[in-house]
C-alpha cells in the first residue's frame, strides 16, 4: 500500500506527543492528538483567520469597539453583503466589502480543508470518500454563497455573516422565492436530512444493543458476519421486513447525508433562474392544499 | 478464529465502585437538570402568560367578522399608568362664566361644518371637548383656550388643533369610511385620542428612550419610532387600475436581484405584528404570503385593510404632516430622521386603535375644507370577493 511505502516505520512516524483526557472515556477513546498540520492545514488556518478578522472588524464597527456591547449584542450583529446596486462589483469596505473579503477567504478555507482531508485520506491509505462527502457540503455552501448570487447578478442574494443574519436570510430567501417548502429539491433535501438522522440513530442503537455479540467489530463483520450482525439484522427484519448489511448501512448513511446537501444546493441554484416562485410551481404541479382546483389566484 | 460466542462486556461493566458512583451521580444530575429546566419553562410561562397574552403576538387565524374586540380608551390609559385628564377647576369655573354670557358659540369654524349645527351651542361644544379632546390630548382647556375668551385664537395650540380637526375629519371621510370590510363590520371613528392616546406631544425623546429600553438595542426602532415611510414607500402610488405594491417582495421574472427589498418588507411586517398585536396569520395565508385568500376561498380582509391603511399613512405623511406645526426641541426628529406616522401610533398593540370611538354621529363631507391636502393620493382598489 502507498501508506506503507511512504512510511515504513509506521504511519505516525513523525507524530508528536499525544495526551489523554480521562473525561472523554464516555466517548470511547481518550487520546487527543497528534493533529496533523501540513501545508493545507496551515493555509486553511490562515485563511480562516482572515475570515474571522474581517467579520470581527465588521462587528467592531457596529458596536463602536465597545466590548460590552459586543458581548451583549453578539447574536444580532452581522456583516452583510453589498446592496443590490453594487451587483457583483467590489463594494467599499463598510458597504459590503468586509463581507466580500470574509466570504472569499471562507470559501478558500473550505477548499483548503477539503484538500487537507484528501491528503490525509491518501496518506492513510484509505479511499477518498471523506473529502467527497465533505464536497457535498462544499457544494451547498458554494450554491448559497457563490453560484446563486452570481447567477442572479447580485451578492445581496447571499447570507450575511452572523447568527441573526443567517436566520434572516433563511426567512427572506424563502419568502422571496414563494415559500421554500414547495421547492421539490428542498423537499428531497429534508428527506436526506431527516433520513440520515433517523438512520444514524437506528444504526447506533442497533450496534450498541448487540455489542455483547461483537457487532461493533465492523471490519470483521463486513468480511464475515457473525452472531452480532445476524441478531441485528433479525431485529430489523422483524420490525420492517428487511435489513441492511454491515457494509450497506454505511452506504445508506453516506448517501442520505450527501443527498441532503446536494439536493439543497440544487434547490438554491434553481431558485430564480429556473423558478422564481415555488408556490406557483407547486400550484401548477397540483400539490398545494386543495390541488389545482383550489389554486390561489394571483392578486 | 475468534470465538464470537464469547460475549464482551462494554466499558461500563469494567467500572469499579467509585466509577459507578460517579456515573450514577452524572445520570441523577442529568435527570435533575432536565426536570428543573421543564419546571422553569412552566413557571415562566405561567408567570408571563397573562402579560404575553395582552401584549404579545396573537395569530388570529379566525377573523372575527362581527368586529374585533375594542379596548376601552380609559382602560387603555390605566394600563399604561396614565391618569385620564380632567378639566381643571379654573377652566371649569371660567367655562361657567363664558357659557352664561355666550350660549351660542363664537368662532367655531370646523366642528359645525363636519358635525352639524348642533355645535353652535356652547354647551354642546363643551360636552364634545370635555369628552374627547381633554382625555384624548391629556390637557385641560387652558392648553388651547384663553379662559377669559374661549373664542380667541391667540394661542397657537388652538390653531393647530383646528387644523388637526380638519385633518381628522378628512382622513375619516376619505380613508376610514372606505376601508374594505365584510358585511356588518363596525366602522369606528377617529378622534384626538386615536393618534395622541392621551399625550399632547407624543413624538418626544422619552418615547424613543423607552423604545430603546424595550428592545435593548440602540435604534431598535420598533414599535414607537419605527418608520418605513421612506422615499420609495411614499412614491409608490396606485396605477391606473388602482393597484399598488408598497413592498415588492415575492419574486417573479421581473423582480430585481437581492434580498434588501424582502428585508425591508419583513421589517415592516414585524412592525405590524407589534403594532397590532397580531401574528402573521391575521392577514396572511401562511402558505403563500402574497395571496389575499385562503385555499378554501376565505378572503383575508385584514390584508386588504392593511394595504388600505398603508395608503392612509402615505396620505398623512405627504399631505397633512407638512401642514402641521413643526416638532419642538424635545422631539425625536433628528436632522436625518423624518418623523412619519406608523401603525403603532394609533393601534398601540390592538387591532382597533384604543383611541377610536364607536360611530356616534355622521361626519359630513365638506366641499372646501379649511385645510386642503397638498396632493391627491388615490385610494388603492382592493379586489374583493363577490358577495
Amino acid at each position: 500500500m502507498e501508506a506503507e511505502a511512504l512510511y515504513p516505520e509506521g504511519i505516525e512516524r513523525r507524530a508528536k506527543k499525544s495526551f489523554h483526557i480521562r473525561a472523554l472515556q464516555g466517548f470511547g477513546d481518550t487520546q487527543i492528538g497528534p493533529i496533523y498540520l501540513g501545508i493545507w492545514g496551515l493555509l486553511a488556518i490562515g485563511s480562516f483567520a482572515i475570515t474571522v478578522l474581517m467579520i470581527f472588524i465588521g462587528y467592531g464597527l457596529q458596536v463602536g469597539w465597545n466590548p460590552i456591547r459586543f458581548m451583549r449584542e453578539f447574536a444580532v450583529l452581522g456583516v452583510e453583503p453589498p446592496a443590490p446596486s453594487y451587483g457583483l462589483q467590489f463594494a467599499p469596505l463598510a458597504q459590503g466589502g468586509f463581507w466580500q473579503i470574509a466570504t472569499l477567504f471562507l470559501t478558500l478555507t473550505l477548499v483548503f480543508w477539503t484538500i487537507r482531508i484528501w491528503s490525509r485520506a491518501t496518506a492513510n491509505g484509505v479511499r477518498p470518500l471523506l473529502p467527497i462527502a465533505f464536497g457535498a457540503a462544499l457544494f451547498l455552501f458554494s450554491a448559497i454563497y457563490i453560484i446563486h448570487p452570481i447567477s442572479m447578478g447580485s451578492w445581496n442574494e447571499a447570507p450575511g455573516h452572523g447568527l441573526r443574519a443567517q436566520l434572516v436570510w433563511a426567512n427572506n430567501f424563502s419568502i422571496k422565492y414563494g415559500n421554500f417548502y414547495y421547492n421539490p429539491f428542498h423537499m428531497v433535501s429534508i428527506f436526506g436530512l431527516l433520513g440520515s438522522t433517523v438512520l444514524l440513530a437506528m444504526h447506533g442503537a442497533t450496534i450498541l444493543a448487540t455489542v455483547q455479540y461483537q457487532s461493533h467489530r465492523e471490519l470483521d463483520e463486513i468480511e464475515d458476519s457473525t452472531e452480532g450482525t445476524h441478531r441485528a439484522q433479525l431485529i430489523w427484519r422483524w420490525i420492517m421486513g428487511f435489513n441492511a448489511t454491515p457494509h450497506s448501512i454505511h452506504v445508506w448513511a453516506l448517501g442520505l447525508a450527501t443527498l441532503a446537501a446536494v439536493a439543497g444546493g440544487i434547490g438554491v441554484i434553481t431558485s430564480g433562474p429556473a423558478e422564481p416562485n415555488w408556490y406557483l410551481w407547486a400550484c401548477r404541479a397540483g400539490i398545494t392544499p386543495g390541488g389545482i382546483a383550489a389554486c390561489v389566484p394571483l392578486p | 478464529m475468534r470465538n464470537v460466542h464469547e460475549t464482551v462486556d462494554g466499558p461500563i461493566a469494567g467500572y469499579n465502585d467509585r466509577q459507578r458512583q460517579i456515573l450514577r451521580g452524572e445520570l441523577v444530575g442529568l435527570i435533575a437538570f432536565t426536570v428543573m429546566a421543564l419546571v422553569g419553562v412552566i413557571v415562566i410561562s405561567v408567570w408571563q402568560g397573562e402579560t404575553r397574552a395582552t401584549e404579545g403576538f396573537r395569530a388570529e387565524y379566525e377573523y372575527n367578522y362581527a368586529g374585533v374586540q375594542k379596548v376601552n380608551f380609559l382602560q387603555y390609559l390605566t394600563s399604561k399608568n396614565i391618569t385620564p385628564t380632567q378639566i381643571s377647576p379654573e377652566a371649569a369655573a371660567a367655562y361657567g362664566v363664558w357659557a352664561g354670557a355666550n350660549p351660542k358659540t363664537k368662532n367655531v369654524q370646523v366642528l359645525t361644518k363636519y358635525l352639524g349645527a348642533k355645535y353652535e351651542d356652547t354647551a354642546a361644544i363643551f360636552g364634545y371637548m370635555s369628552q374627547y379632546v381633554t382625555t384624548g390630548l391629556g390637557q385641560s382647556c387652558e392648553y388651547c383656550h384663553n379662559l377669559a375668551d374661549f373664542s380667541s385664537d391667540e394661542k397657537p395650540t388652538k390653531l393647530n388643533a383646528r387644523n388637526m380637526f380638519v385633518m381628522m375629519f378628512e382622513v375619516q371621510n376619505k380613508w376610514v369610511e372606505s376601508i374594505p370590510r365584510p358585511e356588518g363590520q363596525v366602522i369606528y371613528q377617529l378622534q384626538c385620542a386615536s393618534c395622541h392616546n392621551g399625550v399632547a406631544k407624543f413624538w418626544n425623546k422619552d418615547l424613543k428612550a423607552k423604545s430603546q429600553e424595550s428592545f435593548g438595542v440602540a435604534g431598535g426602532g420598533m414599535p414607537y419610532d419605527y418608520t418605513f415611510a421612506d422615499e420609495r414607500f411614499l412614491g409608490s402610488l396606485p396605477d391606473a387600475d388602482g393597484r399598488v405594491n408598497y413592498f415588492q417582495v415575492i419574486a417573479d421574472r421581473t423582480t430585481p436581484p437581492g434580498l434588501n427589498d424582502t428585508a425591508r418588507n419583513q421589517n415592516a411586517m414585524y412592525h405590524m405584528n407589534t403594532a397590532l398585536g397580531v401574528g402573521c396569520d391575521f392577514c396572511h395565508y401562511g402558505g403563500y404570503f402574497r395571496s389575499y385568500s385562503l385555499p378554501d376561498g376565505t378572503y383575508k380582509y385584514p390584508k386588504a385593510q392593511a394595504r388600505h391603511m398603508l395608503g392612509m399613512l402615505q396620505d398623512l405623511t405627504v399631505n397633512w404632516l407638512p401642514q402641521l406645526p413643526p416638532l419642538d426641541a424635545n422631539s425625536v426628529a433628528a436632522p436625518d430622521q423624518a418623523v412619519a406616522p406608523n401603525c403603532y401610533m394609533c393601534h398601540r398593540g390592538y387591532v382597533v386603535p384604543p383611541g377610536d370611538i364607536a360611530p356616534t354621529e355622521p361626519i359630513q363631507k365638506v366641499a372646501a375644507p379649511l385645510l386642503a391636502p397638498l396632493q391627491d393620493i388615490p385610494i388603492p382598489i382592493s379586489v374583493l370577493p363577490k358577495p
